[in-house]
């Protein structure tokens, strides 16, 4: 595991450099560049406000800032899921020229959404400041975030890492992952207020939701909250919740990786 | 120090029998009989030791699906062996595929760049040579387009100027000689001589028996995918020029 780890940090000029190309690369001739990868969660948090804030009779300034952040998290998990499905494929010509361990190419995705997770709260915290002013500039709670992104990434990377290994030996994975995430969008407080399902009885879902930990602690230290709510450090137990699951896809993709690295390029 | 033991050696590879993949019947099937898709086993290597300490140059022949390239994958550590054991001790360069894993949007000087980090290089370093290896490519201009643009024979001149920028202490080279024009060959030929005068070992495959006389001191001949016979360079090129000879016709 730590001999792992090292080879992991002694090729990371590599993976470095792979990930600042893939953004380069993803941008590279076009007019808004970096833009367009906030173009689009703006545009759902537009739309979603429009029809949502009419429909619940809900503020507009504080849904924008919720939403926003809850598309951004909803956005990474997403990516780290479906483009780290290909992360093998994308990296098979170097995995037939050199003996690099395979967890970097799973990171090596997961690291590009980042970059966009990142400039995405960005974006959201902006707009949370905007909603609640001073109300939601807490010093003691922003603190917390990078604890959050660490969680995140760690996360991110497993997911990838399965997703990726599990394609490999099964071409479908990608379309099944599709069709499920699809379905989890809908059952994942992340374009309506997390209480509305309370109201309707339906509070298991959140309870058993694994990426609702996940949101707590993007959107509470910024305040991006429904239901004029300051911003606030998450609670132990949200952490606690947040840490299991991604302690337990972590193992999951160590398994993984400990059983089928070796065998992978005859897969390939 | 460097060194290479393999010590009984197999690999076997396990294909389906089509390249159709699998669909949905086959894996619904699969689950309920165990061999509803038999698979083919190809034994890429078998029972192969071999034996290389420092300042060696050894060189591998044999016709086409011997196991030549199978057998340097192994020995760089990118394919595992089924069975057997694999000793390499040293920093290990290896230089095939090589017109292989270049990222087509990003440009000359971005690839050359992450690809020796790759190689194990550091930024410090590559700063320092990335000049030379420019000046090696002779590609100029072109190192600013990105590499989608390039001609196969540009590709192949970068990837050699960039692979072979490295001091490797186990070098492995598979068919490398033929990158480019002519006049680039020439060069590549002189910039092969001096890299393998530097590694402390190498193993070279090629189908040139006149390079490998001149560069390696043993050879070792492969033969579906077992070990035929080894020896200095000479007597095995002789032996396996012999073999290949068409059997004259009978009157």
């Amino acid at each position: 595991m730590g001999a792992y780890c090292t080879a992991i940090w002694r090729c990371r000029y590599f993976w470095l450099a792979l990930v600042r190309m893939d953004l380069r690369a993803r941008y590279r001739g076009s007019v808004l560049g970096m833009g367009w990868s906030l173009l689009q969660p703006i545009a759902m948090t537009a739309i979603i406000c429009l029809v949502f804030c009419r429909l619940f009779h809900l503020p507009v300034a504080e849904m924008a800032a919720y939403v926003m952040v809850g598309l951004a998290c909803w956005n990474y998990i997403l990516t780290a899921m479906l483009a780290g499905c290909q992360c093998f494929f994308q990296g098979e010509s170097y995995i037939r020229q050199f003996p690099a361990p395979m967890a970097i190419y799973p990171l090596r995705t997961v690291l590009g959404a980042a970059f966009h997770l990142f400039l995405a709260l960005g974006v959201g915290f902006g707009l949370a400041l905007m909603a609640g002013g001073a109300r939601n500039w807490n010093p003691q709670a922003l603190l917390t975030l990078p604890a959050t992104f660490l969680l995140l990434l760690l996360a991110g990377w497993s997911l990838a890492t399965l997703a990726g290994l599990a394609t490999v030996f099964f071409r479908d994975t990608r379309h099944l992952a599709e069709v499920g995430f699809q379905v989890v969008f809908y059952l994942t407080p992340i374009f309506y207020p997390k209480d509305l399902l309370a109201s309707h009885g339906l509070t298991w879902i959140v309870d058993w939701n694994p990426l609702v930990p996940f949101l707590e602690l993007a959107r509470q230290p910024i305040g991006a909250m429904t239901g004029d709510v300051a911003a606030a450090v998450p609670g132990l137990d949200v952490f606690a919740r947040a840490a299991l699951v991604t302690l337990l896809l972590a193992s999951g993709a160590m398994f993984a990786l400990t059983r089928l690295e070796k065998r992978l390029i005859f897969h390939l | 120090m460097a060194r290479i033991e393999l010590d009984g050696v197999s690999l076997t590879f396990r294909v389906r029998q089509d390249s159709k993949g699998l669909t949905w019947k086959d894996w619904v099937l699969g689950l309920v009989r165990r061999r509803a898709r038999p698979r083919i086993e190809i034994r890429a290597l078998q029972d192969v030791s071999l034996e290389v300490s420092r300042g060696e140059r050894v060189g591998i022949v044999g016709h086409n699906g011997a196991g030549k390239s199978t057998l340097l994958k192994v020995l760089a550590g990118i394919y595992p062996p089924t069975a057997g054991r694999r000793v390499v001790e040293g920093r290990i360069s290896s230089l095939f595929d090589i017109a292989l894993g270049f990222e087509s949007e990003a440009s000359g000087w971005e690839n050359i760049k992450f690809r020796s980090y790759l190689q194990g290089e550091t930024p410090g370093r590559v700063r320092r040579k990335i000049q030379a290896i420019a000046e090696f490519s002779e590609l100029g201009e072109f190192l600013n387009m990105p590499v989608r643009y390039y001609s196969a024979g540009m590709l192949v001149r970068l990837a050699f100027s960039i692979a072979t920028a490295i001091e490797p202490e186990v070098l492995l080279v598979d068919e490398v000689l033929s990158a480019g024009d002519l006049n680039f060959q020439h060069k590549a030929r002189a910039r092969m001589q001096e890299m393998m005068a530097k590694a402390h070992l190498f193993v070279m495959v090629s189908h040139d028996l006149d390079s490998l006389q001149k560069l390696c001191d043993r050879l070792v001949w492969m033969d579906h995918g077992r070990v035929r016979r080894t020896g200095p360079s000479a007597e095995i090129i002789a032996a396996y020029r012999e073999s290949a000879r068409p059997a004259p016709l009978a009157a």
